[in-house]
């Protein structure tokens, strides 16, 4: 049990700034996923949380406690690693107990704890094998048992899915997540996929050049994204942006290219006119875009016209890529409208499914 | 046409293939030649062996050569464990000395490590030679002229740095994710090189102790110079010693000791050929 | 990707700054006996080859400073010993480096039992003590009796036996053949290794491309050789400059010096003539010819 925060880390290796202004504040229990491209920084903040790397600047609270000093070993932390780190010449069964051994815990009391442990993770059976006699999927629980015997304050896992195949790696995260409930820990979790971050992440924190983006829960992420980047990384397939110009028309606020015409709502208008931003790109999610006839699209808050370059089959869907003036979009189409490559199509969207972004800053308008 | 031609290349590949064959066969003779030459005259008999035309083969087989070893006026047998001695003991200290260098070297993170590094790399490759007249002074003064002890400091000048360098490379090889869990889980520097890296690296343990063991077996010159009584001698320096006194003439007694002299190297060589590439260019393929 | 250091906006202050420490306590226990028993004498070999100092001479050790040197300069044998072990190492490594890359490639498709079999019979010189090659050599050469001057009379190459190591001109060349005998396995092997671990893909657009026999071996092949090569030859390099086993088994740097090299001439300075001074000042230029490969290894290892 512990409540973590994090204040203005930083990290540097020689003159590389790999972390900077890293501000974070995790609840006891909470099961916080930090997601972000390769480079982005997650794995070094999640090292420097666990104890493994030390921070050029800044503090790592437990509790309301500085370790910023404590040894990884007397943190109280338990750790998956992404080649999960078993020791090859020990057996399963001494796997778990070595941690347990070093805390001068009675035999008998470690022999009871790893037992309990095997069990809930079905891994019984193996306990006597060494950890090369495993498959991938196997090893992984042995890993996540290793960490979880202990009974640690702060359970942190390090990609620790990105070696098993697409359908284990389902199956091992509603595991994971039955065994975060089951045990009292709080879970940091790292992960560069960001449907592994929303559908385990009670609040996911995304991460890019070594910067916290946003910190807030799946639903917010998904639907606010506080910049173009949070933006683009959430989301498959991703959002699609295009560089659009300010155009009054009448009373209402209207953003245009030669064409695209997006008339804004009220809310929408007003961000707009706050933030002295001329230059805007727009963003709109693929699930929000549908194929209309140029009748239909007058008539409609969001009409986007593009060329199709790629279309990708996805069983019940298509995935369409549209190259229009000033951007990119891409849209889902039902399987039954077929659109042709370089056909000329027109989409149609709601003002509510807008995001917009300062073309120059990136930051979401609100 | 078109037959004729692909004949022709059939024929020229033919013959490529024959003369492979033929310098493969050139190349084995060359290599075990002389080695037949010493097992074939260390059963031959002392005139048999000195005869101005040498036979082929022995006529008359006879273990006389190595029943006079050990029968005869010198300590054949004190020289063989001698040897066996203070190459064992030289391996097995460098090894124990060496190992937690090693780790450091590749683990550890603290200024001087890459000056370290290149001054092991750089040791390796001092000419003994050189080291020889102030080694027997500080021999002499620490009174370990004449003793084993004396014998396995000095092979440990080039045993030790070439041990650090090659356990550097089989720590370098262990995933530092297995010592970041031990970390996790509470273990000190000290207990993970003994608890996590030693088992794993036990091996690469094993081998550079051969190689330093085959080092040892294989100096000459400081047996030659730090040991002064014959009964003491190692077996490659007895044999320069005793050669122009027993062995003048006794071929077929010579190569019978040359035979005893190079089977221990011979059993230790193939033991590790495996990793010999990695033990002679160790050091030369992770940079320090 | 990474975010570079953006100027001085950063606050100093609520950096911890990370100590590294200079040295680590478990290099210590290596670091100590290397410092005793090779650091202490490079530079006591510093001292003494300043110094006149006869090891059964009745004077004490006197400075005399570039003495040792100045003579150095107008010794013939040091120049002598200088140009055989230059001859005697650069030959023996060219030649067994050749060698072996001829074994290497010959054998490189020889796969299975025969060819493991084949390969580990090549490598049987290596395993022979240098003492024991010595002699087993020295065996061969004897003019009366030796299987090489037998084989070469029965071959009708010679008519009369040679006293291969008695003849000043034909010694050196004698044992470096020894020597290329004892090293080419070293070379086959590395070489072998490197060339088994040439990318397939490699050896197979050559292919596409019509590359075959002389031209894959030259335009191919040895290009991915070149770091095998380099780092072979100048460890080699190194080893024979210090070679003294096989020469001191074979000749002992005779007849009269054509076969003594810096080792040898050092070693019978200091341990025959005892002097001792004027040996550690043939070792201290010798060591500095040493540094300047040491240097050139350690530059071709950065480069790597």
């Amino acid at each position: 049990m512990a409540a973590i925060t994090l204040r203005d880390i930083e990290k540097r290796y020689d003159d590389t700034l790999v972390l900077r202004d890293c501000n974070l504040d995790i609840a006891d229990r909470e099961f916080v996923v930090l997601v972000g491209p390769s480079g982005s920084g997650k794995t070094t903040l999640l090292r420097i949380i666990a104890g493994l790397e030390r921070t050029s600047g800044g503090e790592i609270l437990f509790d309301g406690a500085r370790v910023n000093d404590v040894d990884v070993g007397d943190r109280d932390i338990a750790m998956v690693f992404q080649n999960y780190g078993l020791y090859p010449h020990m057996s399963v069964y001494d796997n778990m107990a070595f941690g347990l051994r070093r805390r001068k815990l009675a035999p008998a009391d470690i022999d009871d704890r790893v037992r309990r442990t095997a069990r809930m993770l079905a891994i019984e059976s193996l306990l006597a094998r060494r950890p090369r006699q495993l498959s991938g999927g196997q090893r992984q629980r042995v890993a996540l048992g290793r960490a979880i015997v202990r009974d640690p304050a702060v359970f942190l896992l390090d990609e620790p899915l990105s070696n098993l195949d697409a359908h284990l790696r389902v199956q091992m995260r509603a595991e994971i997540l039955k065994v975060h409930r089951a045990v009292t820990a709080t879970a940091v979790y790292v992960t560069h996929d960001q449907v592994e971050a929303l559908t385990m992440g009670d609040r996911i924190v995304v991460m890019n050049a070594g910067r916290i983006h946003q910190v807030g829960t799946p639903a917010e992420l998904y639907d606010a994204p506080v910049d173009r980047f949070v933006a683009s990384f959430i989301g498959t397939p991703a959002m699609g942006f295009i560089d659009c110009e300010r155009r009054a028309n009448g009373d209402r606020a209207e953003l245009a290219t030669s064409s695209a015409r997006i008339t804004l709502g009220e809310v929408q208008a007003q961000a707009l006119s706050c933030a002295n931003a001329g230059n805007v790109t727009v963003g709109i999610r693929p699930e929000c875009l549908s194929v209309a006839s140029e009748r239909d699209a007058a008539a409609a808050d969001v009409a986007v016209r593009g060329t199709v370059q790629v279309v990708e089959m996805l069983g019940a869907e298509h995935y369409v890529h549209v190259a229009t003036e000033g951007g990119s979009l891409t849209a889902r189409v039902p399987r039954h409208q077929r659109l042709r490559v370089d056909e000329t199509v027109t989409f149609v969207a709601s003002s509510r499914d807008v995001h917009l972004f300062d073309r120059e800053t990136g930051r979401a308008l609100r | 046409m078109m037959d004729a031609a692909a004949d022709r290349r059939g024929g020229t590949r033919r013959t490529a293939r024959v003369v492979q064959y033929v310098a493969i066969a050139l190349a084995l003779v060359w290599s075990l030649a002389p080695v037949y030459w010493m097992l074939a005259t260390s059963f031959k008999t002392e005139l048999e062996a000195a005869r101005l035309a040498p036979t082929p083969w022995p006529l008359r087989p006879t273990l006389d050569n190595y029943r006079g070893l050990f029968g005869g006026s010198l300590p054949f047998l004190a020289f063989f464990v001698n040897t066996v001695v203070t190459c064992l003991a030289t391996a097995i200290v460098a090894v124990i000395i060496a190992t937690p260098a090693a780790y450091a070297l590749s683990r550890a993170r603290f200024r001087l490590r890459a000056a370290t590094g290149y001054a092991m790399l750089v040791f390796r490759m001092l000419p003994l030679v050189v080291l020889l007249a102030p080694l027997y002074l500080l021999l002499l003064n620490a009174r370990l002229l004449d003793t084993h002890t004396g014998l396995v400091v000095g092979f440990a000048t080039f045993g030790l740095p070439f041990a650090v360098w090659m356990l550097k490379s089989f720590v370098d090889a262990v995933p530092i994710e297995v010592e970041e869990a031990a970390r996790v889980d509470g273990y000190r520097r000290w207990q993970i090189l003994f608890r996590v890296v030693v088992p794993l690296i036990l091996p690469g343990l094993l081998t550079t102790g051969t190689f330093v063991f085959m080092e040892a077996w294989n100096n000459l010159i400081y047996p030659l110079t730090f040991v002064t009584t014959l009964e003491k001698q190692t077996l490659p320096a007895a044999l320069v010693l005793t050669f122009t006194g027993q062995f003048k003439t006794d071929w077929g007694g010579m190569m019978a000791a040359a035979t005893l002299t190079t089977l221990p190297l011979m059993i230790a060589f193939f033991a590790v050929q495996r990793s010999m590439v990695r033990g002679l260019t160790s050091g030369a393929v992770a940079g320090a | 990707m990474r975010v570079a250091l953006a100027g001085n906006s950063r606050r100093p202050a609520a950096r911890t700054a990370e100590r590294i420490p200079w040295f680590d306590t478990m290099v210590l226990p290596s670091a100590g006996v290397l410092a005793i028993v090779v650091g202490y004498p490079v530079v006591y070999t510093l001292v003494l080859s300043a110094e006149d100092y006869n090891l059964i001479g009745t004077t004490p050790p006197r400075f005399v400073g570039g003495d040792n040197f100045a003579k150095l300069v107008h010794d013939p044998t040091f120049w002598q010993a200088l140009g055989n072990t230059l001859v005697y190492t650069f030959g023996s490594v060219a030649i067994a480096a050749l060698l072996g890359l001829a074994l290497a490639l010959l054998t490189e498709r020889a796969s299975g039992r025969a060819g493991r079999i084949v390969r580990a019979l090549l490598l049987t010189p290596w395993a022979v003590p240098f003492v024991v090659v010595a002699f087993l050599f020295r065996y061969m050469y004897l003019q009366n009796g030796g299987a090489i001057n037998a084989l070469l009379l029965a071959a009708g190459v010679i008519d009369t036996p040679i006293s291969w190591l008695n003849v000043a001109s034909l010694a050196l060349p004698a044992v470096m053949v020894t020597n290329v005998w004892a090293m080419t396995p070293f070379f086959f092997l590395l070489l072998a290794a490197a060339l088994a671990g040439i990318p397939n893909e490699v050896i197979e657009s050559a292919r596409v491309d019509r590359a075959r026999g002389w031209s894959l071996v030259v335009g191919i092949k040895l290009p991915f050789l070149r770091n095998a090569l380099l780092v072979g030859c100048l460890l080699m390099i190194i080893a024979n400059f210090n070679d003294f086993a096989k020469i001191w088994a074979m000749t002992q740097g005779g007849p009269g010096y054509a076969t003594t090299t810096l080792v040898v001439y050092v070693y019978r300075q200091a341990f025959e003539s005892f002097a001792i001074g004027y040996a550690s000042a043939i070792g201290v230029v010798w060591l500095a010819l040493l540094l300047v490969f040491a240097f050139a290894y350690l530059r071709a290892l950065r480069v790597r």
